[in-house]
């Protein structure tokens, strides 16, 4: 199996701040990965750093086989993001917003968008500053699903959303990765990892940890959230 | 690109209308106000032109306010500089950094377009709405002439919005850098630059020790009464404009290319 993700000795600061320090992960294709770690511990910079948004200081990045740098514009082809803050266009209806996101990729994916949208009950005819955090979650994993890529990254994806809209989003995961995409999941929540995920990693520090299996006890995972005059 | 272009035309579709019909309906409305004006004006036009150095600064010296063009380049002149200068301020400065501001950069930035092309469409947006404003005022301005009754001077009249178009791309492609470096809304910056410009072409005509240094403002070239009496326009002004046009959007594609965008 071919890897979706490598990453190799990154490291990134920011200034004299730490982000994060020779990462080197791999993920493999087909897999529902879990990333985990404290607030500040560097997964957002990993996967800033994987999408291009941020320039690394050292290492380097491929995904689907492509250089991170050099074919940013064709991984974003096949990549579904979903950041941690859904934030959108306030004047936009949340259908022009889905439409746009469509455009720009130069694809017609109104009807996958329309199965979406129907699957996660949102309404497509207001006004996105009109929304919840949960509904803009939602429009957020439609402009991530909808044009079927053949890798999501999902940055905490279930804060704010309800328990049945969270259980619809893993089920909408798994259909996608049963057709061969991969998936990074980022996330507090242990029990997503524990039910959902196939490998984990937790970070700590700007460090990366590689579990043995995503299926691990709440105090093994807390340790990793105590400061280290805390243990 | 298309799509971040109409997009962003989309978007700004609205401070477009609101700044370009607010500073061309003044300009209307001065020019309709000339008649009810026109005779005080002729007793002030002699007092006004021989107040020396005010009298150069506000172009009162080269053309009498007592004809509607002399009218028209002191007060409407002044309106429309100001005007459009600020709008092509408050437009740049917020483009880029806009995007940083109100957290939409990670949706746009996770979509497959590269930052250069984003910034390609925010500056061609940019020049498409400065173009607007200077469409929309000329033509009202000129519907004013033509309520007067009064011939419209269509080679300066044309001389002077293309004058006032270059200023307002100077004065964009400054702000348009700063937007690129920037994570934060400038507004207030953006609206300071524009008027130091001018408050620096006003003092630089009334002390006779700065007039040499004039060429540097974004006002210098694109001054009403000196355009509208006939005179040539200050050619090293326009070279600056350019060369500060130039290196502005290179700047912002440099520095923009280089940097890491905000959550």
């Amino acid at each position: 199996m071919k890897n979706a993700i490598e990453i190799s000795h990154l490291t990134k600061s920011y200034g004299k701040n730490r982000g994060v320090i020779d990462v080197t992960l791999n993920i493999k294709e087909g897999d529902i990965f879990g990333f985990l770690g404290p607030n500040g511990a560097g997964k957002s910079t990993t996967i800033r750093s994987i999408l291009g948004f941020l320039k690394f200081d050292s290492g380097n990045i491929k995904v689907l086989g492509m250089d991170s740098v050099k074919d940013h514009v064709n991984i974003l082809k096949n990549v579904g993001y979903m950041p941690s803050e859904a934030w959108f266009y306030n004047s936009m209806k949340v259908a022009e917003a889905i439409k746009y996101a469509a455009d720009v990729r130069g694809l017609d994916c109104g009807e996958e968008a329309e199965k979406l949208c129907k699957r996660l009950k949102l309404d497509t005819n207001k006004r996105i500053k009109e929304l919840s955090l949960g509904n803009r979650k939602k429009v957020s994993i439609v402009c991530a699903m909808q044009h079927k890529p053949k890798l999501f990254i999902f940055d905490e994806p279930t804060s704010g959303l309800d328990p049945l809209i969270q259980k619809k989003f893993f089920e909408l995961i798994n259909e996608y990765v049963s057709d061969g995409a991969t998936c990074l999941l980022s996330t507090h929540v242990l029990s997503e990892v524990n039910k959902y995920c196939k490998n984990a990693a937790i970070m700590r520090e700007g460090r990366l940890a590689l579990l043995d299996s995503p299926d691990i006890d709440d105090d093994t995972f807390l340790k990793f959230y105590y400061d280290e005059e805390d243990l | 690109m298309r799509n971040v272009y109409l997009k962003e035309m989309k978007m700004n579709l609205k401070a477009l209308l609101i700044w370009s019909l607010t500073v061309g309906l003044m300009g209307l409305c001065c020019i309709l106000l000339y008649k009810s004006m026109q005779g005080d004006m002729k007793n002030m036009a002699d007092a006004f032109s021989n107040m020396g150095a005010f009298s150069d600064a506000f172009g009162m010296s080269t053309l009498s306010i007592a004809t509607l063009k002399g009218y028209f380049a002191t007060e409407v002149g002044t309106v429309h500089s100001l005007g459009s200068a600020m709008f092509a301020a408050i437009v740049a400065i917020n483009i880029i950094s806009g995007e940083e501001e109100g957290h939409t950069g990670e949706f746009l930035y996770s979509l497959p377009v590269s930052r250069k092309s984003v910034l390609s469409a925010k500056a061609l947006s940019v020049l498409s709405m400065t173009a607007a404003f200077t469409v929309i005022c000329g033509i009202l301005y000129a519907l004013g002439f033509a309520f007067m009754n009064e011939e419209l001077p269509v080679k300066e009249f044309m001389l002077f919005m293309g004058c006032q178009f270059v200023m307002n791309l100077e004065i964009g492609a400054v702000c348009f850098w700063i937007s690129s470096i920037s994570g934060k809304n400038r507004m207030g910056l953006g609206i300071g630059i524009a008027l130091i410009a001018y408050l620096f072409d006003i003092i630089g005509r009334v002390v006779p020790d700065l007039k040499d240094c004039l060429f540097v403002g974004p006002f210098s070239y694109a001054n009403a009464s000196e355009i509208l009496s006939g005179q040539d326009i200050r050619t090293a002004g326009l070279i600056v404009a350019v060369v500060v046009t130039v290196l502005g959007i290179v700047a912002a594609y440099y520095f923009y290319d280089r940097r890491d965008l905000a959550a």
